[in-house]
């Protein structure tokens, strides 16, 4: 365990002293200031409108985070050997693999924690601008809404692990992780379209059976989106907190056993 | 007792689909106990390939190798084990310390004993003034010599070293020489791989000449007295060969 700790301790701390994140951490809160403003152009809803640009701008930062440091970390130990320094030491192949993701992890909670709690700013304030109160707005929610961005996170994250198990340079492994989240935001809402057999759309057996696969292989992304629930104060039921968490971390283990199986056997010649 | 065995090892790359190319072929070398071993070929000889075999980067092909009579997969012998990379890359944001107390926890030191060791060693590599700076802003000597300060934070029994003169100024030189004479003093086994003959003459007490993978002659210095420049030997042995392929 120390291994992987040490391990995670040295790519977060690589992480979060990267310039880089400081120019999403100024791409963040610069947009949370254009939410301010953008929100008093609006006659109603306009707490809506603020929890929904908050939450989207911490989901932005986080996946920037993820898909320029991230991966960059796998990258770098990959492409210019820094690898050479770790697993020369007592680490086996598995223990740095699982470090590097706890590592990527972290850096992922560090950015929505900050983040997150900057995000309340817009909201308090679209609250401040009208008296009436929208009372449907919970802030229980909304921090479930900034806990499932995280958990999102590490779901990805565990998806760019997997990819630099096997893949050999950081842009592959770039282009494959944001594929995935692509494809993974749009499953759910393929899978539906298709099981509510509208009329006149005539959808093929093999396609139907491809989204089926895609949707079981792909992580469900949406699953982790509760902006709306977030936006409209709508209650979220214990069963799909319980399921939703059960899904990621079944989905962060199995991503994470195929990373390890993979990169147990791989050379750094 | 051997410290170091290689046991008809053999390494093949692929190339392309079938092709393969052969970087190591049947080779066999044991190092014992308080040896200096200098490794000396031509680029593409080999000798990084053996030395990322020991290390547990690559797997053999065929054959075996063993440290400390475990064999290279057990991670538990790293411990003993310093190693410096050929061209070493390490995190650019980090400073030395920072490296040294990750190297020195995970190969199971205590915080104190960290501390302790990074200063003797940042003193005697001559970064200890610069230890504060992120290893981005230094040069490639002074990554260099980071990377020894890595190599040695654990007070290892066996040190591999891949180059570890490449990129440095003749005082650099200077200082790696002595590093491997003090090593050799406190009884350390070391297994460096070089270009550079004069130094290797100096420090080794044998050699091994490997070209083309193959492992052509081993130099005992104690017991032999060589009739040609260590040079000339060694052009001899690449032509013995049939030059480099």
């Amino acid at each position: 365990m120390t291994a992987v700790w040490s391990v995670a301790l040295i790519t977060f701390k690589e992480g979060i002293k990267n310039r880089v994140i400081f120019g999403i951490f100024i791409i963040a809160l610069l947009l949370f200031a254009a939410t301010t403003v953008v929100i008093t152009l609006f006659m109603r809803d306009i707490v809506k409108v603020a929890v929904d640009l908050s939450l989207s701008t911490v989901s932005f930062a986080g996946l920037l985070t993820l898909l320029f440091i991230g991966v960059n970390l796998f990258g770098k130990d990959l492409d210019k050997r820094t690898i050479y320094m770790v697993i020369s030491r007592p680490i086996s192949r598995s223990e740095y693999l699982l470090g590097k993701f706890l590592g990527i992890v972290l850096l992922a909670l560090t950015v929505v924690v900050f983040l997150g709690l900057m995000s309340a700013v817009p909201v308090i304030l679209s609250k401040r601008f009208y008296y009436y109160s929208e009372a449907r707005f919970d802030w229980m929610i909304y921090f479930i809404a900034v806990i499932y961005i995280f958990i999102k996170l590490a779901v990805v994250s565990a998806v760019i692990t997997l990819f630099a198990s096997f893949t050999s340079n950081s842009f592959i492994a770039l282009v494959l992780s944001l594929v995935t989240y692509i494809i993974g935001q749009s499953t759910e809402g393929v899978k539906l379209l298709m099981a509510s057999k509208v009329e006149k759309i005539d959808v093929s057996p093999a396609l139907s059976y491809m989204a089926e696969i895609a949707y079981y292989v792909f992580p469900n992304i949406s699953a982790f989106d509760l902006k709306t629930q977030a936006a409209h104060g709508l209650s979220i039921g214990p069963s799909y907190i319980i399921w939703t968490s059960l899904y990621a971390v079944f989905y962060i283990v199995i991503a994470l056993s195929i990373g390890v199986l993979a990169f147990r056997r791989r050379e750094f010649p | 007792m051997d410290i170091i065995s290689f046991d008809k090892i053999t390494k093949d790359y692929k190339t392309g689909f079938r092709k393969k190319k052969t970087a190591l072929k049947d080779f066999s070398l044991d190092i014992v106990e308080g040896e200096v071993f200098g490794f000396l070929g031509p680029n593409g000889a080999g000798k990084s390939t053996a030395i990322k075999i020991l290390l547990n980067l690559i797997f053999p092909t065929a054959g075996k190798a063993e440290i400390l009579g475990k064999d290279v997969g057990d991670k538990g012998i790293r411990k003993f084990v310093g190693y410096l990379p050929e061209n070493p890359y390490f995190y650019d944001y980090l400073n030395p310390v920072e490296l040294l107390k990750f190297a020195g926890k995970t190969s199971g030191m205590d915080s104190f004993k960290i501390k302790e060791r990074t200063e003797e060693l940042l003193n005697t590599v001559g970064l200890w003034n610069e230890r504060k700076r992120a290893i981005r802003s230094y040069s490639k000597g002074m990554v260099q010599r980071t990377g020894l300060a890595l190599a040695l934070i654990h007070d290892p029994k066996v040190v591999i070293l891949d180059e570890p003169m490449t990129g440095l100024d003749p005082i650099g030189r200077r200082q790696v020489i002595d590093l491997i004479l003090k090593l050799k003093s406190e009884g350390k086994t070391v297994f460096f791989s070089s270009h550079i003959l004069e130094d290797i003459e100096r420090v080794c007490d044998r050699i091994g000449i490997l070209v083309n993978g193959v492992l052509r002659r081993v130099i005992d210095f104690k017991n032999e007295q060589l009739i040609k420049s260590l040079e000339d030997t060694f052009i001899e042995e690449v032509d013995k060969a049939g030059g480099l392929q």
